[in-house]
C-alpha cells in the first residue's frame, strides 16, 4: 500500500509539473480511440477512414477546447452516413439538433459526456460515465448522459435502418423515416438505460455527500450495484440474457477504472502549474506559479457567534513582506 | 527593485484572470437584470427551435394521414394544441432558464468580490510604493 501511495505522489508530482504537454497528448489518444471507434461502427465512407485524415483530425482535437472534439465527431458519423443514405443523414442532423437545443446547450461543462457515453458504449463499459460523474460532479450531469444514451441508440437504429433496402422513391423514403421514428420512440431499452444510469448518478451523488467514513468508496460500489441491479432487471423484462454476462463484466471493470481514477484525484482537486503574464510599471513579469503539495487537511468551520465579522483572507497574507524571506533589502 | 508583495498580488490576479475569472469578468458587464434577460430570451428563441423541429418531424410522420384528411381535418383544434404545447414548452424553459442563470450570476458575483478585494489590497501596495520613492 505504501508503494502505492508513493507512486501516487510521484505522479502527480509529475502531472503538475508537465501538465501543459501532458494535457494535449491525453486528449490525443482519447481522440484517436473515438474517431477509431466511430469509423469501426459506422465507417461507410472509405475516405474518412485513412489513417492521415484519422491523425489530422485528432491531432487538431488535441489543441483544441473539448467541444471541437464532440463536434468533430459528429460531423464525420453525419458524413459517414450521408456516404450511404442522405435522408438518413437529415435525421440525424435533426435529431441531434433537437437534443442540442433543448438540452445539452445548458450544460456545456459536460459537452465530452455526448460523445464519451456512446464510445463508452462501444468500449462494453458505459457505466464508467454515470458512476464518474456521480462523483465528481452534481445530478445535473443527468441531462447530457441521457442526451450520450439517445445518441448512441440513434446511431444503432441507424445502423439497422441502412441495411434496410434504400432507393430513391418517396414511398421508401417515409417508410424508412417512420421505422426509425418508431424504433427510437418505441425503444424500451433505450428508456430503460436512461432511467437506470440517472439513478446510478443519484445514488452515487447521495452517497457521496454523506458523512461518513469512506463514503466515497461505498458510493462507487452503491453505484456500480445499482447499475448491476437495475439492469439485471431491465434484461430480464426484454428477455435478453445473453447481455447479462457482459454487462456484469463491464460494470465491475468500470467500478475498478473508477476507483482507479478516484485514488490518483487527478480531476478532483486538479492543480496544475500557472503561467501568467503581466506588467507593472516598471517590469514586465512572466510567472510560473507551482502549486505546493499539501497534505489535504480537513475542513474546519468556525462559526462566530456576536462576533464583528473580520476581513476574510482566502489567500496568503500580503502583508507580510517575504522579501525579508528571500534575503532582498527593498 | 523587485517589490515582492506586489508581484505575488498581481500573479494570483492574473492566474484568475486567465482561468475562472474569465467568465466571471464577462458577466460582470452586465446587470443582473438584462443578463438574466437576455439568457431567457436566449433559451426561449431555442426552445421555439427545437419545439419546431420536433412539430416537423411528427408532421412528417403522419404525412400519410395528413394527405388523406386534408379536407376534413380540423384545423383550428390542430392549431390550438400547438400553439398550447407551444406556451406550455416555452413557460417550462423560461423559467428554467431564469433560476438557473440568476444562481449563476450571483455565483459569479460572490467569486467577483474576492477579486475586487485583492484589486483594492494592489492599489494600496501601488500607493506605499510611490509614496516610498
Amino acid at each position: 500500500m505504501l508503494q502505492l501511495l508513493e507512486l501516487r505522489e510521484r505522479i502527480k508530482n509529475f502531472y503538475q509539473r508537465y501538465d501543459a504537454y501532458l494535457l494535449p497528448v491525453v486528449k490525443f489518444i482519447f481522440a484517436f480511440i473515438a474517431f477509431q471507434a466511430i469509423n469501426k461502427e459506422i465507417g461507410y465512407d472509405e475516405r474518412l477512414k485513412s489513417l492521415p485524415i484519422i491523425l489530422g483530425i485528432s491531432l487538431l482535437s488535441a489543441f483544441t477546447p473539448s467541444a471541437v472534439m464532440v463536434l468533430l465527431a459528429a460531423v464525420i458519423s453525419v458524413l459517414h452516413v450521408y456516404f450511404i443514405s442522405p435522408i438518413l443523414s437529415v435525421m440525424i442532423i435533426v435529431i441531434l439538433m433537437i437534443l442540442y437545443l433543448l438540452f445539452a446547450r445548458y450544460t456545456p461543462k459536460y459537452g465530452y459526456v455526448l460523445l464519451a457515453v456512446p464510445i463508452l458504449f462501444l468500449l462494453k463499459i458505459p457505466y464508467i460515465i454515470p458512476i464518474l460523474l456521480g462523483l465528481i460532479s452534481t445530478p445535473v450531469a443527468m441531462i447530457p448522459t441521457s442526451c450520450g444514451v439517445i445518441i448512441y441508440f440513434l446511431f444503432q437504429i441507424i445502423k439497422s435502418a441502412i441495411t434496410m433496402q434504400v432507393n430513391i422513391s418517396i414511398e421508401d423514403i417515409i417508410q424508412l423515416y417512420t421505422h426509425v421514428i418508431d424504433s427510437l420512440t418505441g425503444n424500451r431499452q433505450m428508456i430503460m438505460t436512461v432511467v437506470i444510469f440517472s439513478l446510478i448518478i443519484m445514488v452515487t451523488y447521495f452517497i457521496r455527500k454523506m458523512s461518513f467514513d469512506y463514503a466515497f468508496e461505498i458510493s462507487i460500489l452503491a453505484g456500480g450495484l445499482t447499475g448491476i441491479l437495475g439492469f439485471l432487471i431491465s434484461y430480464l423484462i426484454l428477455n435478453q440474457s445473453k447481455q447479462i454476462l457482459s454487462m456484469i463484466l463491464g460494470t465491475i471493470v468500470s467500478i475498478a477504472l473508477v476507483y482507479i481514477i478516484h485514488f490518483f484525484k487527478l480531476t478532483l482537486d486538479y492543480s496544475g502549474v500557472e503561467y501568467a503574464q503581466f506588467e507593472d510599471d516598471v517590469y514586465y513579469y512572466y510567472v510560473k506559479a507551482v502549486p505546493k503539495v499539501t497534505v489535504t487537511v480537513p475542513q474546519v468551520n468556525v462559526k462566530h457567534i456576536n462576533v464583528k465579522s473580520t476581513e476574510r483572507r482566502e489567500f496568503s497574507d500580503p502583508d507580510v513582506d517575504e522579501a525579508e524571506d528571500y534575503g532582498y533589502d527593498e | 527593485m523587485l517589490n515582492f508583495k506586489k508581484i505575488r498580488l498581481m500573479t494570483k490576479l492574473a492566474v484568475y484572470e486567465k482561468k475562472d475569472g474569465k467568465e466571471d469578468i464577462y458577466l460582470s458587464k452586465y446587470y443582473k437584470a438584462d443578463y438574466v434577460r437576455l439568457q431567457v430570451l436566449k433559451s426561449i428563441i431555442t426552445a421555439t427551435i427545437g419545439y419546431g423541429l420536433i412539430i416537423a418531424l411528427i408532421v412528417f410522420y403522419r404525412m400519410e394521414y395528413l394527405i388523406k384528411n386534408a379536407v376534413t381535418l380540423d384545423y383550428k383544434l390542430l392549431g390550438t394544441y400547438v400553439l398550447g404545447f407551444h406556451i406550455m414548452t416555452i413557460t417550462v424553459f423560461g423559467l428554467g432558464a431564469l433560476i438557473l442563470y440568476s444562481m449563476k450570476y450571483d455565483a459569479s458575483r460572490k467569486k467577483l468580490s474576492r477579486y475586487f478585494r485583492l484589486l483594492k489590497r494592489l492599489e494600496k501596495v501601488y500607493n506605499e510604493s510611490s509614496h516610498d520613492s
